[in-house]
């Protein structure tokens, strides 16, 4: 029965989806505090390196190189932080766009060690690498009664699954604290919040460093879900991909990006004719909603609506009308 | 061999030039950063071969039809991507950023679907006739190439000091209001300039195709970035710091492959804009602006 269900296509595209809802809810963090980053491809990439190189060349566990991978990728958010957060609008967005472009020249001329334009392969994979250890314990995916790439992919997808749900939750419940306050004021007005004592320089700097590290985590993630990675992965497209999450699905709360990143990597796996068109298409939806939509499909009030609508629904069947309070 | 670098250095960097003077255009009169501006040089550099190797075209035929077909798409980038966001409440300053970064990633892809994901040559007739002035090698190419950058920078120079339109467009740059309540049509102001900003691009396309003989539509996306560059180190919305900034660079990269290791060439660009922003935020050649 539940075998039947698993596709292991179905399982790694949604494990795709996944991992580019940590990257939208990473450019979402810098975001709200107004400054636009398109460096995140880079410390994608940074974190996606790191944890390649130790695993390979050391042997160690994925974990080891996961934590190591995202340290790296939130201390570079921190040291190109404090520098470039001088820098306000598109001045930052160059910058970051520039030092993106710096991390992939990196990557592609440092041969010795990163097999230039060739990529890595044969990066240690997390789900087999949890299928061995199991099986180290005896553990054999039949008695779920599953193949054992079928096993594999459920693997991966439940872990990235707690991983996002986890990321979502944090900066959900951070929004409600002292630090979300902060940064919806450096939002709103930077010199006001300065000026109610908000440190907008330690806020901006969280913020950034935030961003970045929670983009080397989907970095490293990426890493081992594919097994794969070249220096074109964490170029310009990608810093774009990452922008068109927060573009469609909407930055002023959390589940735009989520909503964008759902959205816009399911579409062209659905949709098998429009892969091909797929950044023709990210184009016009980012010309289309600047116009239109400058804010992106959800807001606040979409939010509210839908809280409303389903609180009413809820009173109407005379149920958990508490509840949705 | 110095002064043959020297040369190759200035040739490349009249052109990084001339692609930077469309970037400040646009920033100057907009404060806009253009970043479809790469992408629309391309096509440019793109209609340059169809004309010379698809028709048999002569070369001046491949620059009317570059500077008319780009200059169309200047128009129509302001009037679709640019025009919808000015003047309406709420938008964020990022929007026309953002706005054209989708415009940038919509050509490139359109011209991989029209012209094909290769590298495309560029033959121009007189690719292969050089000079011999003592030990030292000059390509007619070169030459071409630096006189057409030159003309260009100066007939811009001299329509933006001494025509009425050029003063326009000065007058819309230092404040965008006041222009208008002294009488300047600044909707036309604008236009005007995207639009020949789009076609200096476009001419911009044409020499890069001769002075490398490759077409590619990676290109747009490479130059673009670099002519960011140079209007940062020029000093943004600068005329004449983007042609310093131009040569500069051009100067820097050519001799990073003489010296030191070419792979790292794209880089430089970027260290300078870093390293620049941090230092000397107004650029070279700006003005520092009191707070």
């Amino acid at each position: 029965m539940l075998a039947e269900l698993i596709n292991p296509y179905y399982l790694q595209v949604a494990s795709f989806i996944l991992i580019n809802i940590i990257l939208g809810v990473s450019i979402y963090i810098t975001l709200s505090t107004g400054q636009l980053s398109l460096a995140n491809a880079g410390f994608m990439g940074i974190g996606a390196y790191t944890s390649a190189l130790l695993t390979l060349n050391f042997d160690l566990p994925i974990i080891v190189g996961i934590f190591a991978g995202t340290l790296l990728a939130g201390l570079f958010g921190i040291l190109i932080g404090i520098p470039t957060l001088r820098l306000q609008g598109v001045y930052l967005a160059i910058v970051t766009l520039g030092f993106g472009e710096v991390i992939r020249v990196i990557f592609v001329n440092w041969e010795s060690m990163t097999k230039g334009a060739v990529g890595l392969s044969g990066i240690p994979h997390m789900g087999r690498e949890i299928l061995n250890t199991l099986r180290g314990f005896g553990f054999d995916p039949k008695i779920l009664g599953l193949q054992n790439n079928q096993f594999v992919f459920l693997a991966i997808f439940l872990i990235l699954l707690v991983a996002t749900i986890s990321i979502i939750t944090f900066f959900r419940r951070q929004n409600r604290s002292r630090v979300g306050r902060a940064f919806a004021a450096i939002k709103l007005d930077e010199k006001a919040a300065e000026s109610m004592g908000i440190n907008i320089t330690y806020y901006k700097v969280l913020a950034f460093a935030q961003g970045a590290l929670v983009a080397g985590f989907a970095g490293t993630l990426f890493a081992h879900v594919l097994a794969y990675i070249s220096p074109a992965d964490f170029a310009y497209h990608r810093a774009v991909e990452i922008l068109i999450f927060a573009v469609f699905g909407g930055s002023e709360v959390i589940w735009g990006p989520v909503f964008g990143a759902l959205f816009l990597t399911a579409m062209p796996e659905v949709l098998r004719f429009i892969s091909e068109y797929r950044y023709m298409i990210y184009g016009l939806i980012i010309i289309i909603m600047m116009a239109v939509r400058p804010q992106g499909l959800i807001d606040v009030n979409i939010l509210n609506w839908v809280k409303l609508k389903t609180s009413r629904r809820g009173q109407k069947h005379g149920t958990s009308s508490q509840k949705s309070m | 061999m110095l002064i043959e670098q020297l040369i190759n250095g200035i040739t490349l960097g009249s052109i990084y030039a001339i692609v930077a003077l469309g970037f400040t255009l646009v920033f100057g009169v907009l404060g806009i950063i253009n970043m479809a501006h790469g992408e629309i040089f391309m096509f440019g550099a793109f209609i340059g071969v169809v004309v010379t190797s698809t028709f048999k075209g002569p070369l001046w035929l491949a620059f009317l039809a570059a500077i008319l077909v780009t200059a169309a798409m200047g128009y129509m980038l302001e009037r679709f991507a640019l025009r919808p966001l000015r003047n309406k409440q709420g938008v964020s300053h990022l929007a026309p950023l953002i706005s054209t970064i989708g415009v940038s990633i919509l050509l490139e892809n359109l011209s991989h679907h029209i012209f094909g994901p290769g590298n495309h040559p560029f033959r121009a007739s007189f690719a292969e006739i050089s000079f011999q002035i003592g030990s030292i090698t000059v390509y007619l190419v070169q030459i071409v190439i630096f006189v057409i950058s030159v003309l260009l920078m100066y007939a811009l120079s001299f329509w933006l000091g001494k025509t009425k339109a050029g003063k326009a467009l000065r007058a819309t740059a230092e404040n965008l209001e006041t222009a208008s309540l002294l009488g300047v049509d600044v909707k036309r102001t604008i236009t005007m300039t995207v639009i020949i900003a789009s076609a200096m691009g476009g001419i911009a396309g044409i020499l890069v195709g001769m002075a490398f003989n490759s077409v590619t539509p990676q290109m747009g996306l490479s130059i673009g970035l670099k002519g960011l560059a140079i209007i940062i180190l020029g000093g943004m919305g600068n005329v004449k710091g983007a042609m310093a900034g131009g040569l500069i660079l051009g100067l820097a990269e050519t001799f990073v492959v003489v010296y030191g290791d070419s792979g790292y060439k794209d880089a430089i660009a970027f260290v300078a804009i870093i390293v620049i922003l941090l230092i000397r935020p107004q650029g070279l050649f700006g003005q520092k602006i009191s707070a």
